[in-house]
């Protein structure tokens, strides 16, 4: 590795500042956040390709898929080289991946979209988003959930600022393309353009994360935190688990169930946000809910999904994790029933319904690292976020595979009504139900599993030859 | 140090304001119909 990148080189000094570590971790997480507004270009490359919206679709899957797998392939790896040479390695693959998904485009050759923005970008996706979270941990022990509630939020943040952002450059790219007609398609050479503009501006913006990352000296600690406060607290361990050990405890998979049942439930809202609104206030095969004020519905989410990740995340700093996540799980359950059972009563509640679920599955996302941190210990929390995020891979699966199986069987999503929606929503609160009972069987970590007692905290660096 | 955390907050407050007023904007339809 290179010296400039590496861990030791990126120890902070006296008077350096943490309250720059979060920009440096949001410059990250608000490039790689771009994944999620894939939907800006999809009916642009249907057009271009001449294929089905499902092949496009697939980008889109395996680079979720890549990015589970990459993060807990590389975990490791990130803990022991550090956040910049991580943040530097995903920004070469994320933008890569933009480059060559544009040759793919540009040729005609969907099989290299597949692989530049699916599997190359992918890994750059998943090593970006585990690169901050330790070294935020490490920055803001007294407040673990406020730290990585603002870089996750960046993630979220990210399909904020790359949509509106796309339309954008594809007009100017294409004149043709009108962004506000629905029916206006963009031409496959604005997409390349696009492709390369992102890659452009992304890799300045990951440059400005890794060279501002630091990480913590050993004997660093935020003025007047007192470290033996934390074991007042049953939940929070101040011992450590190695990556390799805590994937052999029931503690990991416990969350890993929790994790898995919490994003497949908020998939369910999420895959089919504009036909649910306008499908649950039809009548007489007519939707009270035009296709704009259902565009306005998924914005509305989007807004609630990154909300959620920093206020739930921070609140959890205060009243816990495990009690947290009974309130994602458990009211989580009480909203989706209301929702399939009153839900097409009133538009406000439908929306209020909708916004506290997806703000669940925020925080779901952005309290993982610091329920982590509070059973596992500090050493390999990034390697070992990296490996329960396999649990989101799963769920980008199985949630549209649950909800498009019981709405196929129904009819077309636009065409149904609130009934039709039914056994889905309820199929999603069994699985908060699920996750639910794995949160309450959550017990701190036994004592065989720790690394031993030594004088200083084992250093990430050792977890290469320890595991 | 203050200007420099000023100034980084800015680079990614900005983008990061812009995304969420377009959002805004685009959820008020929403609500004015």
């Amino acid at each position: 590795m290179s010296s400039i990148l590496s861990r030791q080189r990126i120890v902070a000094g006296p008077g350096y500042s943490r309250w720059l570590i979060p920009p440096a971790a949001l410059a990250v997480h608000l490039c790689i956040g771009q994944v999620y507004a894939t939907s800006v270009y999809k009916n642009a490359l249907v057009a271009h390709f001449d294929t089905s919206l499902t092949a496009i679709g697939v980008i889109f899957s395996i680079a979720i898929v890549m990015l589970g797998l990459s993060a807990a392939f590389f975990g490791t790896w990130v803990d022991r080289n550090g956040p910049r040479a991580a943040m530097v390695v995903s920004a070469v693959f994320w933008c890569s991946g933009f480059l060559i998904g544009a040759l793919g485009i540009s040729t005609h050759q969907l099989w290299l979209v597949y692989l530049g923005y699916g599997v190359i970008g992918g890994i750059g996706l998943g090593i970006g988003y585990i690169s901050p979270v330790s070294t935020l941990i490490k920055w803001f022990p007294d407040r673990p959930g406020l730290a990585t509630g603002m870089a996750i939020m960046g993630f979220g943040g990210g399909a904020l600022v790359a949509s509106p952002l796309s339309s954008r450059l594809m007009a100017l790219y294409d004149p043709s393309y009108d962004a506000t007609d629905p029916t206006s398609v963009a031409s496959g050479s604005a997409v390349a353009m696009l492709f390369l503009t992102l890659a452009a501006v992304y890799f300045v913006f990951m440059m400005f994360g890794a060279a501002t990352v630091r990480v913590p000296a050993d004997d660093w600690k935020p003025e007047g935190f007192d470290p033996s406060q934390l074991k007042e607290r049953a939940m929070v361990t101040t011992a450590h688990v190695s990556a390799n050990n805590a994937i052999r405890t029931p503690q990991f998979w416990l969350l890993w169930t929790v994790l898995f049942c919490n994003v497949t439930a908020g998939i369910g809202i999420l895959e089919q946000a504009a036909p649910m609104i306008q499908d649950f206030f039809r009548e007489g095969g007519t939707s009270a809910v035009s296709a704009t004020v259902a565009g306005g519905f998924v914005g509305v989410l989007s807004i609630g999904n990154m909300a959620g990740r920093f206020a739930w995340s921070t609140t959890s700093d205060h009243i816990g994790r495990k009690p947290i996540y009974l309130i994602y799980l458990g009211v989580g359950m009480a909203a989706y029933i209301t929702l399939a059972l009153i839900g097409q009563t009133s538009t406000a509640l439908f929306v209020l319904l909708a916004f506290l679920i997806l703000s669940f599955y925020g925080g779901g996302f952005s309290t993982v690292p610091a329920y982590l941190r509070d059973l596992f210990g500090t050493f390999q929390v990034g390697a070992i976020h990296g490996r329960l995020l396999t649990a989101w891979s799963a769920a980008g699966v199985a949630g549209p595979l649950i909800v498009n199986a019981f709405l196929d069987a129904q009819g077309t999503p636009g065409e149904l009504t609130a009934e039709a929606y039914r056994p889905a929503l309820l199929t999603m609160v069994c699985l908060l139900a699920v996750g639910f009972l794995a949160n309450l069987m959550v017990k701190p970590v036994s004592e065989k599993h720790h690394e031993p007692k030594t004088e200083t905290e084992p250093e990430p660096a050792a977890a290469g030859v320890r595991s | 140090m203050t200007a420099r955390i000023a100034a980084s907050w800015a680079l990614v407050g900005l983008p990061l304001a812009y995304g969420l007023f377009e959002t805004v904007r685009k959820a008020s339809t929403l609500f004015s119909g």
